[in-house]
């Protein structure tokens, strides 16, 4: 039907660049610069979608994607805008909502049936008899929602970007431009958004360009950063503003916000007011400057002033018959057929418009005039609800017939439509007035005179606002909202059923609550709702402003993909010798590399070496490093001599149990302390807060994974080591918890002799850049002793055959040392440490519960968590438990009463349907003198 | 929501790269009697208002420092470092 107009200045298509896409079954020819939609209206597409609820034909409406009449699935994506969707060549476009296609939609039936869904009928309608509700709930659900959400996997990337401008400009309109412009020429930065494209906003309907190539150029000169297709979406604490754009989120924190989001035109009340057809100006304007599509041939146009005529011409320029319906009595221009004094009292049609009836507001009969456009050129709400975030305060005012605002945030700056303005003058004079006054805030010198001149040319200007009749007479469907079909006559029975405010409404009725979001519809909605409680417009408040103001993809907001994992330096050794890799914490370990029994018997009979490059290792240094020391533990630290060794438990105030390691003295004011892996970040906290807090002169290094570490462990460790070293690794010269700085393979490495697996251990760190060429050494002078590399499953075994506990695995939130069997190391007799006052107590008190090693029969192993009963009653919990090749049996430890602490108290364990016999054994399984350990 | 702190190391920087410490409250030493061991374990103010909080650096400097928050609006009067809380009570 309607094809291309001749070219004329001011194009966003490039007509000597053609592309293609597919439109369901078909195949669009369209331009570079089209949008689907503009391609769509060319190709003389007419039913752009059908409504949510009564499957309803809808049409283009406002083309800048302020309503919800073009939503369709593109490439996959459902509830694309498509009016301001750029073509691209081979896209896939499928409008929603509709079997078996929009144009044919049997769905259609629902417009009929509309009775049976009064406002609110999902609690009125099938809730009797009860029975009911399960054979038509199916089919209600599969009928609700639009479009069909994609099941694969989005592996789009997106951004998320941070912005410090010290101004942010939303909105590339008139205003927008002029005041970015402004305040970037006086020095400030800033950045600039707009939902388009390209800037312009409104004017970009002009006809003449000249004005908004003007402002761009400016612009564009000024050094402002210009964000396009970027909307913003909500204000937050802070004057955070969130905002969207391709495949990017921003967070922009701007020092002042210059909302420039100006105005959307909605459509007046009427029978039909929602056929295709039924456009705002704006999109009209549109559709002809931009995309040279003529989108009626015969139109009406509703018109409350006479800004109403500039479309009237357009349409008339581009060979259509006009015709206008203005509700004033007189003052209009010349040109044009007038029904003065009137409204449209209903338009008709089935799958388009092909006719208005034409009369006084209020009358019955009137005119029938023929027509297949009709253009709403009388309603305007500002685009106020960002504004209403950032703490603007709205208020009626009489001249705009609209709510502006009046009351700002010190930072906050509203210009142009947004603010009242009606003509593009008005609009860039309020946009360079607020620049100005924003860079003079903000310290940059701006010119006073031209502060004066501005503010007098800034006043709103433009011709005086009718607004058209709040619903139409006639009887019929007269839609205030599009989006979820909400009727004027339903507002009205909502109204009567007691939810009287546009609050109530909207919770009862879903009005302004659908993809518009009130854009298209808040002003017809405010006042039915005005009318019906017999309240004004003025004295109905609109719906509380809440983000997103624009529809946000959830992939846009969600954080990345990735989980945090972190690798040894040896990662790539353990890979390539084939092992089976765990979390722990955030790293990757191995839990065994052949078989965990059989790296247990290597540790124990001949050497194992295990990659501990994972615990958490700190420097601390200074003169008060001990003191800090003394005050974090409650093991004594003065009398540790240099080159020693001591296990000690990290307590916190409660006396509870947060970590344990080892800590050596390296000289009088140094220290090396290890932590439990992946608890590094936590006591990195702890630790310089308590230093921070008591002002000690100490200085806190996080030193993990800058070294790497291995334990060689078993009784041929010191072999292993004496082929490896230069230096005394004899008992003698290198004792059990003792440390010395030596060249391993020729590293220099700190080697600790400690053992956490109950054997002759050296616990060697090192560089970690070193790491595989120790880790090779190491293997490869091991060889003939046997050695094997052991994982974290043959570790946890080893470490339980000697009782040794892991913090956070046997012990909880509230374990303190003495039911933990760590008494010996509470030397409350020191002046202070962390948990001193609270185990005073508690050694007074007693314990009531401990943590036994105990044995169990060689057939079924309790999991973590498994129950130690007392008859019928829960009295404990297994904690850790294994099958030991030293004891013969199962072992493990868990918590019992107090009183069962004794050696050979024979107790139940249960989980599910399965129990064992379990006998308390205090000493270690294994090697319980720990002659080996010190060997 | 996020906001910025002004870290006296870094300067002013999202609210995201810091960890929350909590009110500052005074320690229960060895000396301390039960109600006080109790009432600093496990006792807050709670104040809605302004509130001197300990904030650590995390994603910066990863260094402790006080702030005087306003509970409710999250505006955030002064930072200072720990050494200077004397100069700050003055």
């Amino acid at each position: 039907m309607s094809e291309r107009l001749p070219e004329r200045q001011g194009e966003a298509i490039r007509r000597d660049r053609p592309l293609r896409f597919r439109f369901e079954r078909r195949t669009i020819e369209a331009f570079e610069g089209d949008t689907v939609g503009s391609a769509l209206a060319a190709a003389g597409v007419t039913i752009t979608a059908r409504s949510f609820k009564y499957h309803r034909p809808r049409g283009l409406f406002c083309m800048t994607g302020a309503c919800p009449n073009c939503l369709m699935q593109i490439d996959g994506v459902p509830n694309v805008r498509a009016c301001t969707e750029p073509v691209i060549e081979g896209m896939h476009v499928e409008r929603q909502n509709a079997w078996p296609s929009v144009d044919r939609d049997i769905h259609g039936w629902l417009n009929t049936f509309s009775f049976m869904m009064p406002p609110g009928f999902y609690y009125k309608v099938f809730q009797r008899p009860r029975w009911a509700w399960p054979l038509v709930e199916p089919f209600i659900r599969s009928k609700a929602g639009l479009g069909k959400v994609p099941h694969d996997p989005d592996h789009r990337r997106r951004r998320k970007l941070d912005l410090h401008p010290e101004v942010l400009v939303i909105g590339a309109g008139a205003a927008g431009l002029a005041a970015a412009a402004e305040a970037a020429e006086a020095g400030a930065s800033v950045v600039l958004l707009d939902q388009g494209r390209e800037a312009g906003g409104h004017l970009l309907g002009d006809a003449t360009v000249r004005t908004r190539l003007a402002l761009m150029r400016r612009m564009s000169e000024s050094g402002a950063r210009f964000l396009p297709q970027t909307s913003a979406f909500g204000v937050f604490a802070g004057m955070l503003v969130a905002a969207v754009g391709p495949d990017a989120l921003y967070r922009i924190r701007p020092r002042h916000v210059i909302f420039a989001t100006g105005a959307i035109e909605q459509a007046a009340v009427f029978p039909g007011n929602d056929l295709p057809g039924v456009m705002v100006s704006s999109a009209v304007e549109l559709l002809l400057h931009r995309y040279g599509v003529l989108p009626g041939r015969r139109a009406v146009v509703l018109a409350g002033n006479n800004d109403a005529y500039t479309t009237a011409w357009a349409l008339k320029d581009a060979g259509a018959s006009v015709t206008v319906v203005d509700l004033r009595d007189e003052g209009w221009p010349e040109g044009f057929p007038v029904f003065a004094g009137s409204s449209i009292l209903e338009a008709h049609g089935r799958r388009r418009v092909t006719a208005v009836t034409v009369g006084p507001p209020g009358g019955r009969g009137g005119q029938k005039v023929t027509c297949d456009l009709v253009v709403n050129a009388c309603l305007q709400a500002p685009s106020t609800n960002l504004l209403a975030l950032a703490g603007g305060r709205l208020a009626f005012d009489e001249t705009a017939q609209a709510f502006l605002p009046v009351e700002l945030p010190g930072t906050v700056h509203a210009v142009g439509a947004v603010a009242g303005a009606r003509t593009p003058d008005a609009a860039i004079a309020q946009g360079r007035l607020a620049g100005l006054e924003v860079a003079a805030a903000l310290g940059h010198e701006t010119s006073r005179d031209e502060v004066d001149v501005l503010r007098a040319s800034a006043a709103a200007g433009g011709d005086p606002v009718v607004l058209p009749p709040d619903a139409s007479t006639t009887a019929g469907k007269q839609f205030a909202c599009l989006c979820m079909d909400v009727t004027a006559k339903e507002l009205k029975i909502a109204t009567a059923e007691g939810f009287d405010s546009m609050e109530l409404l909207k919770r009862y009725t879903t009005i302004t609550m659908g993809p518009c979001q009130g854009k298209a519809c808040m002003v017809s909605s405010q006042r039915l709702c005005g009318r019906a409680t017999g309240r004004s417009f003025e004295e109905t408040t609109p719906t509380t402003a809440r983000p997103p103001w624009v529809p946000v993809e959830l992939g846009t907001l969600a954080g990345a993909r990735r989980t945090p994992r972190r690798e040894t330096t040896l990662h790539d050794r353990h890979v390539d010798a084939g092992a089976e890799f765990m979390w722990a914490g955030e790293w990757r370990r191995p839990h065994h590399y052949v078989a965990p029994e059989a790296e247990v018997d290597a540790v124990r009979n001949r050497v194992g070496v295990i990659d501990v490059g994972t615990l958490g290792t700190f420097r601390i240094t200074g003169p008060e490093a001990v003191e800090l020391l003394e005050r974090l533990y409650p093991v004594r630290f003065a009398d540790l001599a240099v080159g020693r060794i001591r296990y000690a438990a990290m307590l916190n105030d409660e006396g509870v149990i947060l970590d344990d390691g080892a800590i050596v003295r390296l000289s009088d004011d140094e220290f090396f302390v290890t932590v439990t892996t992946g608890n590094t970040g936590p006591l990195e906290r702890w630790i310089t807060w308590w230093n921070a807090d008591w002002g000690l002169d100490a200085r806190i290094l996080n030193m993990t994974g800058a070294y790497g570490a291995v334990n060689v462990a078993g009784p041929r460790a010191r072999a292993v080591m004496e082929a490896l070293t230069d230096a005394d690794v004899s008992g003698d010269a290198m004792p059990y918890l003792s440390a010395s700085r030596v060249e391993v393979a020729g590293v220099p490495s700190l080697v600790l002799r400690i053992g956490f697996v109950g054997e002759m251990g050296y616990e060697i760190h090192f560089p970690s850049a070193y790491g595989e060429h120790l880790w090779d050494a190491i293997l490869e002078t091991g060889q003939q002793h046997g050695i094997a590399p052991f994982g974290l499953e043959a570790q946890r075994i080893l470490r339980l055959e000697k009782q040794h506990i892991l913090v956070g695995q046997d012990t909880d939130a509230e374990t303190d040392p003495f039911e933990a069997g760590l008494g010996w190391m509470v030397k409350d007799d020191k002046d202070d440490f962390l948990g001193l006052r609270a185990l005073r107590d508690l050694r007074e008190a007693g314990t009531k519960e401990r943590l036994v090693g105990f044995t169990a029969d060689d057939g079924w192993l309790p999991p973590e968590g498994a129950s130690v009963t007392d008859g019928e009653r829960w009295v404990g919990r297994v904690t850790s438990a294994r099958h030991s090749a030293a004891a013969g049996s199962v072992v493990g430890l868990a918590w019992v009463p107090a009183a069962w602490a004794v050696d050979g108290r024979r107790f139940e364990i249960r989980f599910g349907g399965t129990h064992a016999t379990a006998t308390v054994h205090l000493e270690p399984f294994y090697d319980p003198r720990g002659e080996r350990v010190r060997s | 929501m996020t906001f910025l702190i002004d870290c006296p190391d870094c300067g002013p920087r999202e609210a995201l790269e810091f960890s929350f410490g909590g009110e500052v409250t005074p320690r229960a030493g060895p000396g301390a009697t039960d109600r006080e061991l109790a009432a600093a374990l496990y006792f807050r103010r709670n104040v809605e208002g302004w509130q001197t909080e300990w904030w650590v650096h995390e994603a910066g400097c990863r260094r402790w420092f006080l702030a005087e928050r306003h509970t409710k609006t999250n505006e955030i009067r002064r930072t200072y470092r720990p050494e200077d809380r004397e100069a700050a009570r003055a």
